[in-house]
């Protein structure tokens, strides 16, 4: 079986290695696109320090939005151990992931043994005219919506009914939700970054902070993707800042439009693209005249790829570490399928070591 | 290879008196050479001062809250100017990257994080792993947890409790054990806004003096050489300081290490009733032998608090400096908050500088008193050079305190202290102190068979740029820093204590993980192999 391409001829994974270092060699704005587990990541970071290059995560918007609540706002917070545990009164807001599908199931298959230990109810903030999709099948939640109002209307209405205020539009179900309020003790809102705008997400925040001067309600951040989540942690740490940095002259900058990744592909400053997908099961994107090098699980040659590198997947054919909604934090993960595939951290570390004069990377 | 350090003043205190002797080095070792041996190296340093690796206990450089400090506040990188020249990910504001480079530039070669909540502690690992040249070491968070206080309320036996808190220790790799704000981040759970000492957390019926005295037992039975260390209740209050004194004659002639407690030594007194009870603190101090603290200095600027109290955070958002802030309710002992806040040269902001250095110049043993900032809650660790001139010229401390406000140094001794540390007291309070409280006897000193952990400081007039800039440092005998830059990059180890888990309590955990949260334990513990590293974890010994 392949593992490497140079357009679509298989090659030895050596001479695709030596083709993509020469690329990035002479690139003179290279661009990295994440996805793999954290020392994946950690890897490309070192690499893209080395070249001066810019990155992003390939769900470089959605990670952007989450990422813009943190840096442009904070919040109130909790685990997802403690959701399970403490809080028997749960409003998920917006459509939730169907990722995290697995979490809800095992809350909803269980009681609190902690705080109240009341039994669980459930909610759920919606838009009025957006059936919800996501996370239906796994609960069932009192909806709380109103009558053309949008998912951020509706929590701007939620936040001014729980303080007792005035309002114009009625929500449906919110006297049976302050008075569940008025009951719990540790009340949780789970929401995720896609499934508020960024608005919606500050509006959600401002309700709780409101609502703790006096009572205790927290909410649970469920990012849209793990992996993308961990990416974003593992970058804070090794270079102070969230993706969407690119290095000048060794310095890390952060800036969101700037580095904006499939910008700059879009609108060709970039000249060669390294794009990650250690999950498998997406093309590199089309627009742009970058030479992409592919670190891909497949079996294939990438869609337009210059270079095609197959990797494996941490937690399938290899051991790794990734984040995980399910704990709220890193989590090491053994290998449940065991390959021969490399991991994408193996294969940047072949890359750095075939760049002329650049040697091995720091991590 | 044999290298020779010679015409240096040699300062080490453990090893006797302060002059001018030569420093052997050999496989990363210091050692006595052989007679007529010669050196296959030397370094010529007339004119410096030797001393070991400098070791700070108390300092938030990693872990799941110093991360998302990160997240939160891109834009306040330059708290930790000044940053060093360009390398690979070297300018990195307050990256792991740049946290060892700019530690070693000053001459310290470990440094400890000292608050891993034991659910992150892989997280924590995989962060002090990518911190570079030093070696590093963490203290697991306990005190808040549902299976420590449910083991005490039940009443179950010292042996069960010593068993788990074996267990934490070992499976998060951590050197010791902390207890910040001891039962009242599960009381906050519960809508408590305030907890004291003796205040009880609902459901469990348990005050903080009961649960801190546990675990300070515990820790003492395990032979956990670092004695527990206590983030206590109250911090940064008006009247904390009887907070810090009911907590010191607690400790009935138990071994205790108290946080910065430069945060504990305000009374109520004035009419803005925020005072320096900082004598009264010293006083304390010096008459509990079996008591340690460390400062947590402040000084003036922007930072950001970062602390596992989550109860005394949340009470600060509104002071947040710029407007927004991380309150995380977290499992069992995690959790916290993220705070920003700018120390002005106001009366609150002199009177908390004035009170950490009253307690530095007024508790008169060095080896009871520890170097902190407790970073970067009072002030980022670079700013340690000019608190060691503070506190080594009274004539520095003048020239600052005229800037500063005046009402507020009235409500204090501090005019009045004429002390000046010497080179010998900097190295006890530095190096051989806190080697001592963390069971390091391989370092803090440079006998021979001490790991060559070496700092060589150019002797000049500016005490600040002596001591921001080390002519060279060694690391386990590698040359790393040259004239105050990074000159070789080498990863250090993590250290850690390795106690055997006792059988029936990792059945018990299994069966807690699983019941409780309804997952494997497995999702909550990791194998060396996660960090990535060869080697990433070194043993330190228990006491016998």
């Amino acid at each position: 079986m392949s593992v490497a391409w140079i357009g679509s001829q298989p090659v030895p994974l050596a001479d695709a290695v030596r083709t993509a270092a020469k690329l990035l060699a002479s690139s003179r704005c290279p661009v990295f696109s994440l996805d793999a587990d954290v020392h994946g990541t950690r890897s490309a970071i070192a690499l893209a320090a080395v070249l001066g290059a810019a990155y992003d995560h390939r769900s470089g918007d959605a990670v952007a939005r989450e990422v813009a609540l943190f840096t442009d706002h904070g919040g109130m917070f909790t685990t997802p151990g403690e959701v399970r545990r403490r809080s028997s009164l749960i409003v998920l807001v917006g459509d939730i992931a169907p990722a995290h599908a697995e979490l809800f199931k095992g809350w909803g298959g269980s009681s609190p043994d902690l705080g109240d230990k009341a039994p669980r109810r459930w909610f759920q903030v919606s838009a009025s005219d957006r059936p919800t999709r996501r996370g239906k099948a796994v609960v069932k939640a009192v909806p709380l919506k109103g009558e053309g109002l949008s998912l951020n209307a509706t929590l701007a209405v939620l936040r001014a009914e729980l303080q007792d205020r005035m309002v114009a539009a009625p929500l449906q179900n919110v006297e049976r939700l302050k008075k569940a309020m008025a009951s719990a003790q540790f009340p949780v809102f789970v929401f995720s970054g896609g499934s508020l705008d960024q608005a919606g997400l500050v509006m959600l925040q401002d309700l709780i902070v409101d609502f703790n001067s006096r009572h205790r309600l927290s909410s649970l951040f469920l990012p849209d993707d793990d992996d993308a989540w961990g990416t974003v942690l593992t970058s804070l740490w090794m270079t102070g800042f969230p993706p969407r940095t690119g290095f000048i002259n060794s310095l890390p900058s952060y800036d969101p439009v700037r580095w904006d990744v499939q910008r700059m592909i879009r609108e060709r400053e970039a000249d060669v693209h390294v794009w990650m997908s250690a999950r498998g099961g997406e093309d590199p994107p089309k627009r742009g005249s970058a030479a992409v090098i592919a670190l891909d699980k497949t079996e294939r040659p990438a869609r337009g790829a210059a270079v095609t590198i197959a990797v494996g997947e941490a937690g399938l054919d290899h051991d790794g570490v990734r984040y995980s909604s399910r704990v709220g934090t890193f989590t090491a993960v053994r290998a449940a399928e065991p390959s021969p595939l490399p991991s994408v951290s193996a294969v940047l570390r072949q890359l750095a070591e075939a760049m002329p004069g650049k040697g091995t990377l720091i991590c | 290879m044999l290298t020779r350090l010679t015409g240096g003043e040699v300062v080490d205190p453990v090893n006797g008196a302060t002059g001018i002797r030569d420093i052997w080095i050999r496989d990363g070792v210091i050692v006595d050479p052989r007679e007529g041996e010669a050196a296959d190296q030397t370094h010529d340093v007339s004119g410096c001062i030797i001393m070991a690796g400098a070791i700070d206990i108390h300092s938030h450089i990693g872990g799941g809250n110093v991360n998302t400090a990160r997240l939160l506040l891109p834009e306040h990188h330059k708290a930790h100017l000044p940053r060093p020249a360009a390398t690979p990910l070297s300018n990195a504001g307050w990256s792991t990257f740049q946290t060892g480079c700019l530690y070693a530039q000053m001459g310290f070669t470990t440094v400890v994080e000292p608050a891993m909540a034991p659910y992150t502690a892989l997280h924590t690992h995989l962060e002090l792993a990518d911190i570079p040249i030093i070696d590093r070491a963490t203290l697991a968070i306990l005190g808040n947890d549902d299976f420590t206080l449910s083991l005490l309320r039940d009443g179950k036996s010292e042996a069960m409790i010593d068993d788990y808190v074996a267990w934490v220790v070992g499976s998060t790799r951590a050197l010791g054990v902390k207890v910040i704000n001891a039962g009242a981040a599960a009381a906050f759970k519960e809508n408590v806004r305030a907890f004291s000492f003796d205040d009880e957390v609902p459901e469990y019926g348990l005050s903080s003096r009961k649960i801190v005295k546990s675990m300070q037992h515990s820790v003492t039975r395990l032979g956990i050489p670092h004695p527990l260390h206590v983030h206590a209740n109250n911090l940064g209050l008006a009247g904390s300081a009887d907070t810090a004194d009911v907590t010191i004659a607690a400790t009935e002639g138990v071994p205790m290490h108290l946080a910065h407690l430069q945060f504990y030594g305000y009374g109520t007194q004035g009419k803005r009733a925020f005072s320096s009870e900082a004598a009264r603190l010293a006083e304390s101090v010096n008459s509990n032998p079996n008591v340690t603290i460390d400062v947590g200095q402040v000084m003036f600027g922007q930072t950001v608090t970062i602390s596992s109290d989550v109860m005394r955070q949340f009470s600060a958002i509104d002071k947040a400096s710029p407007k927004k802030s991380v309150i995380i309710d977290g499992d069992g002992n995690g959790g916290g908050g993220i705070v920003p806040y700018s120390y002005k040269r106001n009366y609150y902001g002199t009177l908390q500088w004035a009170v950490g250095l009253e307690l530095f110049l007024l508790i008169a043993n060095p080896w009871q008193v520890f170097f902190t900032t407790d970073h970067p809650n009072g002030a980022p660790f670079t700013a340690y050079p000019e608190i060691f001139e503070l506190l080594m010229s009274s004539e520095a401390r003048d020239a600052r305190a005229v800037e500063l406000n005046v009402a507020a140094l009235e409500m204090t001794t501090l005019a009045s202290i004429r002390r000046e540390y010497s080179l010998e007291e900097i190295a006890i309070m530095t190096r051989a102190s806190p080697a001592k409280l963390l069971g390091l006897k391989d370092r803090g000193h440079l006998g021979a068979g001490a790991i060559a952990d070496i700092a060589v400081y150019r002797r000049g007039k500016d005490i600040a740029k002596m001591f921001r800039e080390a002519a060279l440092v060694f690391k386990n005998g590698q040359l790393v820093v040259k004239n105050g830059k990074v000159s070789a990059y080498r990863w250090g180890k993590t250290l850690r204590l390795n106690p055997p888990p006792d059988r029936a309590m990792v059945k018990r955990m299994k069966a807690y993980h699983e019941d409780r949260y309804g997952l494997p334990l497995e999702w909550f513990t990791f194998p060396d192999s996660a960090i990535d590293r060869d080697e990433p974890f070194m043993e330190v010994p228990w006491n016998s």
